[in-house]
């Protein structure tokens, strides 16, 4: 399935490209990473925790990094399995100076996912998932003011998330939308994958 | 999961001293520790009702809580209503009115039943259509089993 | 003999045990010394198997065993073929592809076991099948029926050159030259999709092989016990006699209960012989929606050739039926489909073309209904599109086109399930409907209510539908009927018992040869010990075929009774009389025995008897229709949709039967209730959704919608009779009909209700947000 979407980082480029580098700012951003280990230059194995309602457990999976262009995109290939199931996909990011000095990212992808988290938890894999995004990618964007105001000088207090405080969010998320059409899900579906490829990822390469 | 934890349950009058895994599901502990296999399992995850058992005289999906929870409470079964000689009322009218076929469904509708028919003795078709909506049956399509609510009604207020 | 019992309100004779949680059923089972299973399942839909490690599983303490297809050596081998493709038809193309009992090499649908892990609980079983180590190279599912046969789909199968399981044409007449007489000809492409069962009790197994009395013994939630032991027994090398299969109370069947075998019963039969322990084996709710068959998806593109009066010239159906990953089934399903297209109308050319296709979802076999509902689903959307392009009524083309009473028995020409021609018994097909349009007040919701609601801004509409349903189906069924010394009458047939009932039915036929109260019959279904000769329970045929071979079995005995009685009583047969478990001279009722006492005398202990004589007061009977007995009915229903919210209520429904004698209408009541209700599933709640890769996105009843008492409407029943000449009872089966026409008809009155917005609704089951994509233009049309 296609997927496709978008954000805008308060931030540059070249300093957006390095934060998606970062293995430290990244795992903060996305709590739920047990490992990461590089298996060579571009590929990553490592483990997750991930709970979705009813299915919990841990996802071990496999990034490939592939056509690298600097700093302008990337293709991350994923697959991941464990108790709860499994998913499999492939996307492609791109990020895209503004005029504005922002950084627009777009990601277009195609994701499978199988198994238990996928029969059983399918209502709530689309508010959890684009609770995860929305959350993912601000903590991204919090971490990149404060690189940029560190970066002229200033001080700013960031404290990224902790699994508990991520989980109440997303448990908030939940409770605020349970109604939306599938393909919603399947685009945010695939950008949690992307974002839990990117924290492998930096991870390693870190 | 090895560690066991001691619980005294009464089950139907009857305390019961047991030393299980946290895990045990109650319905799991109900049939299979006590034997007690009139509580029916259909989706272990809460949706269909028929393991509904009364904890403390509430209707609860014994597939949704463990035994341990059970610890110190008062838990009623189907086993406790009446026996095939001596029907509680409510087990006659589902008798009379054909309110069951397969019966897999059946004692779990009896346990929601019986706290709804204490607190509402004279419910209207709507009122039983939704005490019952929390409970799945695949055979009756339920008409026979709202008949027999109001005849148990009927029965219990005499 | 005047009857007494056929015919009344009996409450059952079973309920009391059921009511108060002393029946027994499978799961009840408790055997000392009893292992518990839990298997691997394969979350790929397609993949192949490259490697499965289960040495971890083996060391969990608590494990006993963990076996894969390999420790199976030679006794892996595919389930036989349950059913044939009827060897009455000729140029049939069919591919017999049956279910393993575990992976070997490729995995054809989710939930496909890998390995099973055999513990000392269910709960270390589970724990272990996480030990297991499995790699799967995923392979592209199929999943749409139509992409299934485009020449580059993958293929479930890889030796065969297509997923083309079945290719099979049947016809009547000739439907091209009809076609060019006709004045309308409607084409459409319509769209079923597939539901589950659901019973309340998932299916289960305990198995225990006792090498030292050399005894295999099997609960199972089976429908026909009797195949399964016979089976069993040819598959392990076993005589049918060590082998005993109880299929005990059983939490609901509705078809998929019948199934030659599922996996788990070879697997742990195997195990069991292994291990010469007890295994139990209980599916959770999420295995059922994988692990247990399913039924209805087809795609058909129908075609109806009509006069501009509204007369059916023809009809051709060319159809897709998805058989999912193996068919051991055979073509039960798509030929039921085939057969109850032409509905109970006078079709004088037909020609119906169907393509089976293997896909990578759960099997396909029969689901109450079974092939039923889509046959009568397509002829009756038809019939409404027509009706509307004539500006016609829909009862008024129905009527014209009714097959009227003097046909019978009227032959329609194609081969049926049962693998002969499709013959309709008896019927009265036009009283039925209007009946029904009487009950439900059809010309005055019509005239008067519902331009009175519309005016009033409501969307009310009427639907009324017609329908026959092939029942009573052989080969055959036996019976034995005992009298006890005690003077209760024991009765033993082989299939087995889901709920319809039978303890009481039966015991309601055999009370009425033998005078003796149905209480004190007392039935045994289900217990290939107690009888071994039958084929199971299945196409609404229970009641038909093993009531039928009871009532042959009591007629003897009732013989027996007389003959004995009459030297006893010193008196001729013609002037005794049976009552009240006595027989008495007719005019002298102080003159009597005792039937008890007469199984005594029956049963000589002692001393000389004539030659011949059969001890005791029993026999057994069979009893084998020369073909299947034709139900028919109307149903009607009026519902009331709100075009914002798209939730809909059912506000009266009518259903109109006519099975012919009715045993006890309190429990065809409940079937037809029951048969509803599954219908209003199958019509707006029900839909097992599948993605494009083959994964089930709603294994739960979170989000499979199975429809509580706040769904399902009071049922307004009137019952019509049509006796069937082809069995002494003249009853023809019920089971299935209840659900049989909901869909065409939820179908009807939706697109009634919804008049303004010129709707034609093409597909079933829909759904609230399906429907509000149909109003909003986002859907065929």
């Amino acid at each position: 399935m296609k997927v496709e979407g978008e954000y805008i980082f308060n931030g540059p480029r070249a300093e957006v490209w390095d934060l998606v580098r970062d293995p430290e700012v990244l795992a903060t951003a996305l709590p739920g990473t047990k490992s990461l280990n590089q298996i060579s230059a571009n590929q990553y194995e490592g483990e997750m925790n991930v709970r979705v309602g009813p299915v919990a457990g841990v996802f071990a999976g496999r990034v490939v990094v592939s056509d690298e262009v600097c700093p302008e995109s990337y293709t991350l290939t994923v697959e991941g399995k464990g108790a709860p199931g499994f998913a499999k996909g492939t996307g492609r990011v791109h990020l895209i100076a503004q005029d504005d000095g922002t950084t627009l990212m777009k990601y277009e992808g195609e994701v499978q996912i199988g198994g238990k988290i996928a029969s059983v938890g399918q209502r709530l894999l689309d508010t959890v998932s684009k609770s995860m995004i929305r959350q993912g990618l601000e903590a991204l964007n919090k971490a990149l003011e404060a690189r940029v105001a560190r970066s002229k000088g200033q001080e700013v207090e960031c404290q990224p998330p902790s699994e508990a405080e991520f989980a109440a969010a997303v448990a908030k998320d939940m409770a605020g939308q349970l109604l939306s059409s599938s393909w919603v899900l399947w685009i945010a579906l695939a950008v949690v994958v992307i974002i839990v490829a990117a924290i492998w990822l930096s991870r390693g390469g870190g | 999961m090895n560690d066991l934890f001691a619980v005294s349950v009464t089950v139907n009058g009857t305390r019961y001293e047991r030393t299980v895994e946290p895990r045990l599901l109650l319905s799991d502990f109900l049939r299979h520790e006590l034997g007690l296999t009139g509580t029916h399992v259909g989706c272990e995850h809460g949706v269909c009702g028929a393991c509904t058992v009364l904890f403390d005289g509430e209707p609860v999906r014994s597939c949704l809580m463990f035994a341990v929870q059970a610890n110190g409470h008062e838990i009623t079964t189907v086993e406790a209503l009446g026996t095939p000689e001596n029907l509680h009322p409510l087990q006659e009218a589902f008798w009379e009115a054909h309110a069951v076929q397969c019966g897999f469904c059946t004692p779990g509708f009896l346990m929601s039943l019986v706290p709804f028919l204490e607190e509402n003795p004279n419910p209207t078709e709507e009122e039983i259509r939704e005490a019952i909506s929390g409970n799945l049956c695949r055979c009756t399509g339920y008409q026979h089993i709202v008949d027999a609510v109001k005849l148990a009604a009927e029965k219990l207020r005499k | 003999m005047a009857q007494k019992y056929v015919g009344q309100r009996l409450t059952r004779t079973e309920d009391p045990r059921l009511l108060t949680g002393q029946a027994m059923f499978v799961d009840d089972v408790q055997i000392p010394g009893m292992l518990h299973a839990a298997f691997l399942r394969s979350e790929y839909t397609h993949a192949r198997l490259k490697r499965i490690d289960v040495s971890a599983a083996r060391n969990r303490p608590g494990v006993v065993a963990v076996y894969t297809a390999a420790d199976m050596g030679d006794t892996w081998r595919p389930g036989p073929p349950l059913v044939s493709p009827p060897p009455t038809i000729k140029d049939i193309v069919f591919h017999s592809r049956t279910q393993v009992p575990l992976v070997k090499d490729k995995v054809r649908l989710a939930g496909e076991p890998l390995a099973v892990v055999i513990a000392e609980s269910r709960y270390i079983a589970e724990d272990a099948l996480d030990d297991i180590v499995v790699e799967l190279d995923p392979l592209e599912a199929v999943v749409d029926l139509e992409k299934a046969l485009e020449p580059d789909a993958p293929r479930v199968h890889d030796d065969l050159d297509s997923n083309l399981a079945c290719h099979l044409i049947q016809k009547k007449g000739d439907y091209a030259a009809a076609r060019e007489k006709a004045d309308l000809v409607i084409k459409r492409r319509i769209v079923i999709d597939r539901g589950t069962a659901a019973a309340m009790e998932n299916r289960g197994i305990v198995v225990y092989w006792d090498a030292k009395s050399q005894q295999l013994t099997v609960w199972d939630t089976t429908q026909a016990p009797i195949p399964i032991r016979n089976g069993l027994a040819g598959m392990f090398g076993l005589s049918p006699s060590q082998v005993r299969v109880i299929a005990p109370f059983v939490g609901g069947g509705f078809g998929p209960k019948i199934m030659m075998f599922y996996p788990e019963e070879m697997v742990l039969t195997w195990a069991t012989l292994q291990l010469g322990r007890p295994i139990k084996w209980i599916e959770d709710r999420r295995e059922n929606f994988y692990a247990t068959n399913q039924e209805r998806g087809q795609v058909h593109y129908a075609e109806l050739a009509l006069t501009r009066d509204g007369h059916i010239l023809g009809l051709r159906d060319d159809f897709i039926h998805d058989t999912g990953a193996y068919d051991p089934y055979g073509l039960t399903v798509p030929i039921n489909t085939q057969c109850h297209a032409m509905g109970p109308y006078r079709i004088p050319n037909y020609y119906s073309d169907l393509k089976v296709v293997f896909t990578n979802r759960p099997i396909v076999s029969p689901l109450r209904g079974a092939g039923r509902p889509q046959g009568v689903y397509v002829i009756e959307r038809l019939l409404d599109i027509a009706a509307k392009e004539l500006g016609m009524d829909p009862v008024e083309i129905r009527k014209r086109n009714l097959l009227p009473p003097d046909v019978f028995p009227y032959d329609n020409q194609i081969i049926d399930q049962a693998f002969v021609p499709l013959v309709y018994d008896s019927g009265n097909y036009l009283p039925i409907l209007e009946k029904a349009a009487e009950m439900i007040g059809y010309e005055k919701f019509v005239k008067e209510e519902q331009p009175r609601l519309r005016a009033e801004g409501r969307h009310v509409g009427i639907g009324i539908v017609c329908f026959i349903e092939t029942t009573g189906i052989g080969p055959y069924e036996g019976a034995r009927v005992t009298v006890e010394p005690s003077g209760k009458i024991s009765v033993a047939t082989g299939v087995g018992t889901q709920g319809q009932g039978h303890f009481t039915s039966f015991a309601q036929i055999a009370a009425d040869q033998l005078g003796v109260n149905p209480r004190d019959v007392n039935v045994v279904t289900g217990d290939t010990s107690q009888f071994h000769w039958g084929t199971g329970t299945f196409a609404s045929r229970g009641a038909v075929v093993a009531g039928n071979a009871i009532h042959a079995a009591a007629s003897t005995v009732r013989a027996k009774v007389l003959k004995l009685a009459s030297k006893v009583l010193e008196t001729p047969e013609e002037e005794l009389e049976l009552a009240d478990g006595m027989v008495r001279v007719a005019d002298i009722p102080e003159k009597c025995i005792s039937l008890g006492e007469l199984a005594v005398l029956a049963n000589p202990l002692r001393g000389a008897v004539e030659p011949g004589t059969e001890p005791g007061l029993e026999a057994t009977a069979y009893f084998g229709p020369k073909y299947g007995a034709t139900a028919s009915g109307a149903h009607a229903m009026i519902l009331e949709v709100d075009p914002e919210t798209m939730m809909v209520e059912i506000k009266r429904y009518i259903l109109v039967e006519d099975c012919g004698t009715v045993i006890n209408p309190l429990i065809v009541e409940g079937q037809l209730h029951g048969g509803v209700a599954l219908g209003i599933a199958n019509s707006y709640y029900e839909q097992l959704m599948y993605d494009e890769n083959g994964q089930l996105l709603n294994a739960s009843f979170a989000d499979y919608l199975v429809p509580t008492a706040s769904e399902v409407p009071r049922v307004e029943i009137t019952h019509l009779e049509t006796r069937s000449p082809l069995n002494p009872l003249g009853n023809k089966g019920v089971g299935e009909g209840g659900c049989i026409p909901v869909p065409c008809l939820f179908a009807q009155a939706l697109e009634d209700a919804l008049a303004d917005y010129g709707i034609e609704i093409l597909e079933t089951p829909l759904s609230p947000n399906k429907l509000f994509d149909l109003l909003s233009g986002k859907r065929n049309k």
